[in-house]
This record gives structure tokens, sequence and C-alpha cells, in this order.
């Protein structure tokens, strides 16, 4: 599903270019529920940030789906994370001038679906995380796990292979944490989605079928942990 | 290439959507951005129309006689009377491919008297020819019959006939007045005419009389004078010079007025000014263009988390660029629309004070939204730009 090979990344400092990644191979099985872990600085949220074709790798190479994406374009990423990938993030980023519905919408508008179908599939995910109820709701109307959950339904309205969370539950209380994590679980389980997520949290690392640890750059170990 | 081709329907009405709902959200500001373009669009258009109704009113100047129509008179060079040859203006209309008709004229001024009143009047002589050229309507009475062989009669103008009625005694056909020491009966009125700038004479303060018996009245007697109407589309310049050559004689300087020529000097006036409004409207809409792009920055700026929320969940470059473009444009056609209508009401104030009739050029309204957009998308397009070139992991960080 997700095969990395020497990927490296560097960023220029004035006297010689910092490694962020240095020769990262990871190789990710479709399906797979993965945590990112290890401390500040180590190099998590670039390796996500690659993996989300946000951000091209220095050198190496990458594949998602059998496609080697290293080197598209601005507007390929794009494509791409249309079809493949859905983000979820710490701070949610719903915009708030959309209702939930149309926050979860926003990938299908992308890809030119039309507006009641949009609606429709929208609206069936939203009942998926259990929002049945809050379709018509601003951003502000929800609480925390109201609108992580808005934010999961947005990355997967897409069906996308790959979903990418960057601390999904860094901004919710532990019992709402628990909940997401749950529902993550579950859809993973369900929909067979690959989930890469970057975590803290290292209870929450354990619970992860996989866990991949970066430290200064490096892969650690990317053992499978316990089921 | 701005516009990507798959699903671009649905997406393009959904973008304007989008677009609409943030440009309210950001209210107050985008309104203070419109008000340069409003002002922008308002002058165009206000002069625009205030050209359009300006050029109406110069024609109208000409309604009565056309502008296919030429005023030739003489002035004396020397101590002889400057007297034109009937029988030359007579033959003009034969000879002259561009002449259709020409009408011989002779004026003088007298004092006119009845009934203890006193008028001072134009006396304009004249074959009866000249009521149809100038389309002369009477209010009452006839036009003075050819039959009547120099028996002294006349057709008063309005005013003059108005100048001459006492309290008790109206002037009117059959009325006796004293015109330059002779009795003259009236035998019409005139109408009130619309005074024109080819007229020989102001017809509401004038008596009309027969050329053949002008001799009498008016010192000289002949024709020092004449209105020339020309094939319509004639060239004006060419003919007034074949017929001053015709008419030449050494003891007159003749002078033509060109109704075409006149109007053309009124035009050129006009365009001067009207150049100097359209660039204060230009400049206007520079300013506001400016505004429209300053608000767009601000707006890129504040919304970089959304822009980068959106290249995250598959929005390219380009999808971001027609967003940013699209709230530019939207921007700018609202100032545009309000600004036309602002713009019209200032026409309406301009015709109102000018004592014009009210008439706007249809196609200035859509100019004015149209060139207001065209402004949004050339102003836009930098903030636009801006936009979609923003690194999204960044754009996601920003506070």
């Amino acid at each position: 599903m997700l095969r990395l090979e020497s990927v490296s990344k560097y960023y220029a400092a004035p006297d010689r270019a910092i490694a962020v990644l240095d020769e990262v191979t990871l190789s990710i099985a479709s399906g797979e529920f993965c945590a990112l872990v290890g401390p500040s600085g180590s190099g998590k949220s670039t390796l996500l940030n690659l993996i989300g074709l946000l951000d091209r790798p220095s050198s190496g190479t990458l594949w998602i789906d059998g496609e080697a994406v290293a080197g598209c374009s601005a507007h390929e990423s794009a494509r791409l994370r249309n079809r493949l990938i859905g983000f979820v993030f710490q701070s949610f980023h719903l915009l708030p001038r959309l209702t939930a519905w149309q926050n979860v919408a926003l990938p299908l508008q992308y890809r030119g679906v039309p507006r009641d179908a949009q609606r429709a599939a929208a609206e069936a995910m939203l009942a998926r995380v259990g929002l049945a109820d809050r379709t018509g709701h601003l951003p502000g109307q929800l609480s925390g796990g109201q609108s992580q959950r808005v934010a999961i339904a947005r990355a997967l309205v897409g069906a996308p292979r790959l979903l990418l969370a960057d601390e999904p539950t860094g901004s919710l209380d532990s019992s709402t944490a628990q909940d997401v994590m749950a529902l993550l679980a579950a859809l993973n389980a369900e929909l067979g989605v690959t989930v890469v997520m970057v975590t803290h949290d290292r209870e929450l690392a354990a619970s992860c079928p996989r866990q991949i640890a970066l430290r200064d750059g490096r892969v650690l170990g990317s053992g499978s942990g316990t089921c | 290439m701005l516009i990507a081709l798959p699903g671009i329907q649905a997406r393009l009405g959904d973008t304007l959507a989008e677009a609409w709902s943030n440009l309210r959200s950001q209210g107050r500001r985008s309104a203070l951005a419109l008000l340069g373009i409003m002002i922008g669009t308002a002058s165009i258009i206000a002069m625009l129309n205030g050209g359009h109704m300006a050029q109406r009113e110069s024609l109208k100047l000409f309604a009565k006689l056309g502008v296919d129509m030429l005023q030739i008179g003489s002035a004396p060079t020397g101590d002889r009377p400057a007297l034109l040859s009937q029988a030359a203006i007579d033959a003009l209309a034969r000879t002259d491919p561009d002449v259709i008709e020409a009408v011989p004229l002779a004026n003088g001024r007298a004092a006119a008297r009845t009934g203890g009143r006193t008028a001072d009047i134009a006396i304009l002589a004249a074959p009866p020819a000249l009521a149809t050229l100038a389309n002369l309507r009477l209010a009452a009475g006839r036009h003075p019959a050819a039959v009547e062989e120099c028996a002294l009669s006349g057709v008063l103008g309005d005013a003059a006939a108005r100048a001459l009625s006492g309290p008790a005694a109206a002037v009117g056909p059959g009325s006796a007045v004293l015109i330059g020491g002779y009795g003259y009966t009236i035998v019409g009125v005139l109408a009130p005419v619309v005074p024109e700038t080819l007229d020989p004479v102001d017809y509401n303060m004038a008596v009309l009389i027969p050329l053949h018996c002008a001799r009498r009245i008016i010192p000289d007697g002949g024709p020092t004078g004449l209105l020339v109407r020309l094939r319509p589309g004639a060239d004006t310049q060419a003919a007034s010079e074949r017929i001053t050559a015709r008419l030449a004689t050494p003891d007159a300087k003749l002078t033509v007025l060109d109704a075409r020529s006149i109007l053309r000097t009124m035009q050129e006036q006009k365009a001067v000014h009207s150049r100097m409004l359209i660039w204060i409207g230009a400049v206007s809409l520079l300013v506001g263009g400016i505004g429209v792009m300053n608000v767009m920055l601000m707006s890129v700026m504040e919304r970089q988390r959304e822009i980068g929320l959106r290249a995250a969940t598959g929005a390219t470059p380009t999808d971001i660029r027609i967003l940013f473009l699209l709230e530019a444009v939207l921007l700018t056609i609202a100032g545009g629309a309000i600004g036309s209508a602002l713009g019209a009401a200032i026409a309406w104030v301009i015709a109102h004070s000018s004592g014009w009739d009210f008439a706007l050029a249809p196609w200035t309204l859509a100019l004015g939204p149209a060139a207001a957009g065209g402004m949004g998308l050339v102003f836009g397009l930098y903030p636009a730009i801006t936009a979609s070139r923003l690194n999204p992991i960044e754009a996601l960080r920003a506070d």
C-alpha cells in the first residue's frame, strides 16, 4: 500500500543542511493501523507530511498504491490527495462558515461531484460517525469530540485508501479521546482504510496494532506491536 | 490555464456559492473596498450618459431644419449693398446635384406699432417655400398668398403678436399693424417656434412677408441670404464652397453656417470634457482596484488555515486561484452594479439641472458592472496567485 525507500528530507541551514529525515525505508500494508511515535523533533510530522503529499522528499522514493508519487507536481499531488488520502488534524480544521455536512463534502466538491450527491454522501458519512442529527450545525455549535468526528467524516467521505491523523486526540479530554480512537479503529476494520497516526500518547500508541518509532530522523523499529 | 475541466460545472457552482458567502462574512471591509469601484463606475456611467444626452440635445438644435442644411449670409464689402442674385439662387437646385432646395431671404428690423403698443421686431422677407423648409406652423390665419401681389400683408411670430396685444385687443389675423411706417394687415400668427442654430431670425419676434414685396420696407429689397437644403449625407464643406463660388459678387462677402460643422465643433468640445471625466473615472477605478487587491490580500493572509485545509482535501492550486478570483470579481461586479445605479442617478440630476430630457444609453448600464468585473479580474489575480502558492503545511500551521 505504502512504501518509502531511502527517503530523506533536509532543511537548509546557513552553514549546512540539517537532515530531518535520514534514509527512511518503510513499508505499510493495506488495511494496517500504525502509530507513528517518537519524541518532539524526531521527524514524525515531516514523515506524515511526505506521506500525505503535502511536502516532497529531498531524496528517495515514495509509492502509494503502487504509484511513485515523490516527483508529482502540486496539481498532481492535490489530485492524488483528493483521491487517495484523508487527513485528520489535532485542531480539527473545520471551516467555520460551512455547516457540518458542507465541511464533510469538501473533498467531493474538489472531485466535481454534483451538489445533491455531495450532500447525500456527506450525511451518510456523518451518520456513520454518529452525527446524523448534527449535519446542519456550524462548527461553533459542536463540541470538540463532535468536531473531530466531523473531521473524520470529511477525511473518509471520498473513500480514500489512506487516513493520516496528526495527534487526532491531542485537543480532546481522555474519555472523548478514547471514543475517537475507538471510532478510528472501527472504521479501519470496517472500511479497510489504512491508518497512520502520529501521537505522543504512549497508551494510545500501545493500543495500535503496529508502532513505528522515530528518533533523530531515523526509524528505530517498526515491529508489529501487540495486536 | 486557470480552469481545470473535470466536473467544472459542479465545482464552479460550489465555488461561486462559497465565494459569495465569504464576501458576506467580510461585511464592512468588502463594502469599503467597493467604495472606490462604485465611485469610479458611477462617474464613468454619469459621464457617458451625460454625453449621450448632450448629443441628443445638440441634435435637437437641428431638429427642424436637419443637419443637411446651409445658411448663407452676405455682408457688404464696400458702399454698395451686398445683394445676391435671385436668379443664381433659383438656379442652384437645378444645377447643383447636392442642392435640393435653395430659399432666398432678406431681413431687416423695424418698429411695429398697434393700439398704442410698440415692439422692435425682425422682418424676414422670403418666398412661401420657407414655411415648408423651416417647418413653420400657423397658430391662426394663413400665409400670405402669392396672388396678393405686394399687398402689405404678413405673418407675425408668436412672441411678437403677444407683445403687441393689449388686454382688450389681441393681435391676430385681420389686425392692422404699423411696421416701419407702413400699415400692414396681419393674415396669420405662427405657432411658437423652438429656436435653432440655423434660423436666420428669431421667428417668434419677427414678421414674415413675401420676398418680392420687400423693397418697400427693407432698404435694398433683394435677397441678402439664403437657406440651402442639401441631399442627405452630402459633403457640406464641398457644397458650400461650390455655392459660394456661384453666388460670389464683388460687393458681398459670403459667410456660411454649416449644420454639420457646427455639430462637429460642439461634439469636439464635449469630447474634451468627456475625456477628462473618463480619466477621473479611470483613476477612481484604479484606486478602487488597488483597494480590492488589498482586501483580497488581507483575506488570503487571514484564511491561510482554510487554504491549507482546502489543499489537504484535494484543492489544486487552480481551484484556490479560482475561489479567490471569483471573490474579487463578485465584489467588483457588485460595486459596479451599485455604481451604475448611482451614475444613472447622477445623469438624471445632470439632465434635470440642464433642462434636458433624461435618457439612458442602455449599453452603459451593462458596461459598468463589466468594467468593474474586469478590474476585479486584474486586481484579484495577484492575491489569488498568492493564495494558490501558499505552502499547505505552513498554511495549516498559521494562526
